[in-house]
């Protein structure tokens, strides 16, 4: 977030400059403006021309933090929105404004990139909605949760993590908050979209967009949208529990598929249910982060390497090139991106349980693994009533344990952290 | 005679707007075969070792190397991805008809085989567990829903594709992570990745103007080859032949080593 290095102001400018004009008229408070995705437009080497494209496109579709915009096709709520946006302030009639960054933005982030000024000091960092992935929800596995997911998860929080509980506002405000987080993911996946789409046009296209409503509405926002609208029908379909389950036989079972080679939960989550199994592993986003430091460590490495002495002009041209896009990514992971952090599967031995601890939330994780995490679905490997039986297990093991207790030390490199 | 004379104005008007626009028409029944051969410029690369350090029992029994980059004795380069990026491309009707079906990516010896595996939309990948041990197949495609399922050893599990994706998706294995293999979804037959001698071949191509696009896991999308002893800048990995009827033989196409260091 660091306004002054060179690369925010060769780079951010005509960004800020554009945006600066748009959001204009708050009397003396400097705007408050969406950050552009600074680690994909990097990774895309993007042209400050084409930043100022994406950017252009992205205040038009969506606003700003004061004034965000609800476009028909995001299915969004206005009225909503303004409730959950811009600066912390009460109404002529009372009400607060402002929920957003009152409650969620030192975390997460005023654009939803969970950049917060305090989420680098997290373990887990908060969720950055912009790639549109969520954890907890009762959907199918690469599905958007529904309303009443995020509802739930502000209700209780995660536990076990830094993120609270907002049981304490009030109906209408969670409802607000959770249309704004749809709001910046929407926005976020959008702005992706823009982004990648430069590495497909043709020659001719100058490295420009195409401006026309239908590129930039139907096939980069509206199929984002899309996919929100149609989360109520991506429920994933729970049979009840067996009423006449013998509890103590439905464990035995549970765990002899805990172990098995067919569920395999034994593989990550340790023989000990410690959660120290395969524990160095990352989720999609910490990934992303990781794959792209070796790309730039490697252009680094291969610029130093060049011998730079009867190039032609044009190999020159590259070279330097390259050298200032490696300096430039340096930069930008300074700012705008987190240190990667591993994410060791569940000690299961805690009864912590960040999605939530009903049997349906646990049945929910088993059967769909935990998106953008390494966990993987059971869906058709394990038959519903397995599930069940794993789940009863699950639950029996912060009570009780009869597992192997310490035969299997040799991935247990750092178990000691985690206590 | 009067009706001869509107189909000589109406032919010509069509070569005319043909020239106009540059595009060299294929006939129906002209097709063309691509061959090539990706080789390496630079000492040979040696595979690392991979130190099997889960289920030892199993995947400890067999020799795991890197497949990152794969160099063989005289050069070739194996998974080289090869394919046609033009959108309307002709289609070669035994191709169009072969269409559908599956293609399986196999957890094998506690490594993915093939490495690189491609599919057309509308088909299925296939992934099977033919190890004694379980695996999972972490698919991360983008235009298509990502999955990740448990594979069970003898399972399998079955995943559709209806996007194309603009760069070959990643698969992997959580359980063992040094499993590593990458699916290429293309919205038409005309792909292909080179084999351990760094040969490919794509058949059934309509002769004329075809854009190819040469990608490789390391090196990303190919920015430079040498065919026939001249450097070729290729942005993007983009090439442009021209496909004339019959076999069209690139030749050796060479890649600096330096392509390779990401
Ligand atoms: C003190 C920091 C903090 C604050 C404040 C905070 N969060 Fe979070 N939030 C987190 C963390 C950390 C996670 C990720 C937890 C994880 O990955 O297990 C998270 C995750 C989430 C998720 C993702 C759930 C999922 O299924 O993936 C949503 C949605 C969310 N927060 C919404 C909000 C909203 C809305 C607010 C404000 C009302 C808010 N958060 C305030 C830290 C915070
Ligand atoms: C490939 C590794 C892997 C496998 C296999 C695996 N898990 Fe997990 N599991 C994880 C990781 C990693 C997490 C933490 C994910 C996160 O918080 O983002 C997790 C989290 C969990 C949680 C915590 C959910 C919550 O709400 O906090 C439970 C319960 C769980 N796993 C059960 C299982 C069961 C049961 C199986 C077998 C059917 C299993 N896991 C298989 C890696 C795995």
């Amino acid at each position: 977030m660091d306004p002054t290095n060179s690369h925010h102001r060769r780079h951010g400018a005509a960004l800020i400059a554009t945006l600066a004009i748009a959001a204009s008229g708050c009397g003396g408070v400097p705007p408050a403006w969406f950050r552009p995705n600074m680690v994909e437009s990097t990774k895309q080497r993007l042209t400050p021309a084409q930043e100022s494209q994406v950017a252009t496109v992205m205040l038009a579709l969506f606003g700003t933090p004061d004034q965000p915009v609800a476009m028909p096709e995001t299915g969004l709520d206005q009225a909503k929105l303004d409730l959950a946006a811009g600066p912390v302030h009460s109404d002529v009639t009372g009400k607060k404004n402002g929920l957003y960054r009152e409650h969620c933005a030192h975390c997460h982030g005023v654009t939803g990139d969970g950049l917060g000024p305090t989420a680098a000091f997290l373990n887990p960092y908060p969720r950055d909605y912009r790639p549109g992935v969520f954890k907890f929800k009762s959907t199918e596995r690469a599905d958007k949760p529904t309303r009443d997911d995020l509802v739930r998860i502000l209700h209780n929080g995660i536990p076990g993590t830094s993120m609270p509980s907002f049981a304490l506002l009030s109906d209408t405000q969670v409802d607000a908050l959770v249309e704004y987080v749809k709001y910046l993911s929407i926005r976020g996946e959008t702005e992706l979209n823009l982004m990648r789409a430069f590495f497909d046009l043709d020659d001719d296209a100058e490295g420009k967009l195409p401006q026309a409503r239908e590129f930039l509405v139907d096939e980069m926002l509206t199929p984002v949208a899309e996919k929100w609208r149609a989360a109520d029908d991506a429920r994933i379909a729970v049979p009840e529990m067996p009423a006449d389950i013998d509890l103590a036989a439905s464990i035995a079972k549970g765990k002899d598929l805990f172990y098995g080679d067919k569920a395999n939960c034994v593989k990550c989550h340790g023989v000990t249910g410690l959660g120290d199994g395969q524990a160095n592993d990352y989720d999609d986003w910490n990934k992303a982060i990781v794959e792209i430091k070796k790309e730039v460590t490697g252009t680094a490495e291969r610029a130093r390497e060049t011998k730079t002495s009867g190039m032609s002009a044009e190999a020159l041209a590259e070279h330097r090139a390259n050298l200032a896009w490696v300096d430039r990514f340096h930069h930008v992971l300074d700012g705008d991106a987190h240190r990667p952090r591993t994410i060791p599967p569940r000690n299961l031995r805690q009864g912590t349980y960040r999605g939530g601890r009903r049997p349906l939330d646990l049945y929910y994780r088993i059967h769909a693994g935990i998106n953008g995490a390494p966990m993987p679905a059971a869906k058709g490997t394990i038959p519903p009533e397995d599930i069940w039986h794993i789940v009863n297990y699950v639950r029996s093991l912060p009570y009780g344990f009869d597992g192997e207790l310490g035969a299997d030390r040799t991935t247990t490199a750092s178990t000691r952290d985690r206590f | 005679m009067k009706n001869l004379v509107i189909a000589r104005i109406a032919t010509q008007g069509v070569a005319a707007l043909l020239l106009a626009t540059g595009v060299v028409p294929a006939r129906a029944d002209e097709w063309g075969t691509i061959t090539g051969r990706f080789v390496y410029a630079g000492s040979k690369p040696t595979a690392a070792d991979i130190k099997a350090d889960k289920d030892v029992e199993v995947c400890g029994k067999h020799k795991l190397v890197s497949e990152e980059l794969t160099v063989g004795a005289d050069g070739g380069i194996a998974n080289v991805v090869v394919f046609v990026r033009d959108k309307d491309v002709k289609i070669h009707p035994d191709l169009a008809a072969a269409k559908g079906g599956t293609v399986t990516l196999d957890n094998k010896d506690c490594r993915f085989e093939p490495h690189v595996a491609v599919v057309q939309t509308g088909q299925s990948l296939v992934l099977r567990n033919s190890d004694t041990v379980g695996h999972n197949s972490n698919v991360a495609t983008i235009k298509n829903s990502p999955s990740n399922s448990l594979i069970p050893a003898g399972g399998e599990s079955k995943v559709a594709f209806t996007s194309e994706e603009a760069i070959p998706a990643q698969v992997t294995c959580n359980i063992h992570p040094w499993m590593k293999a990458w699916v290429v979804v293309r919205p038409n037959p005309y792909a292909a990745v080179s084999k351990a001698d760094g040969t490919f071949e794509i058949k059934g191509l309509p002769a004329g103007e075809l854009e190819l696009q040469l990608w490789h896991e390391k090196a990303g999308y190919i920015g430079e080859i040498k065919v026939g002893g001249t450097t070729e800048k290729t942005a993007k990995g983009r090439k442009k032949v021209t496909v004339k009827a019959g076999d069209n033989a690139m030749g050796d196409i060479t890649l600096d080593a330096s392509l390779f260091k990401k």
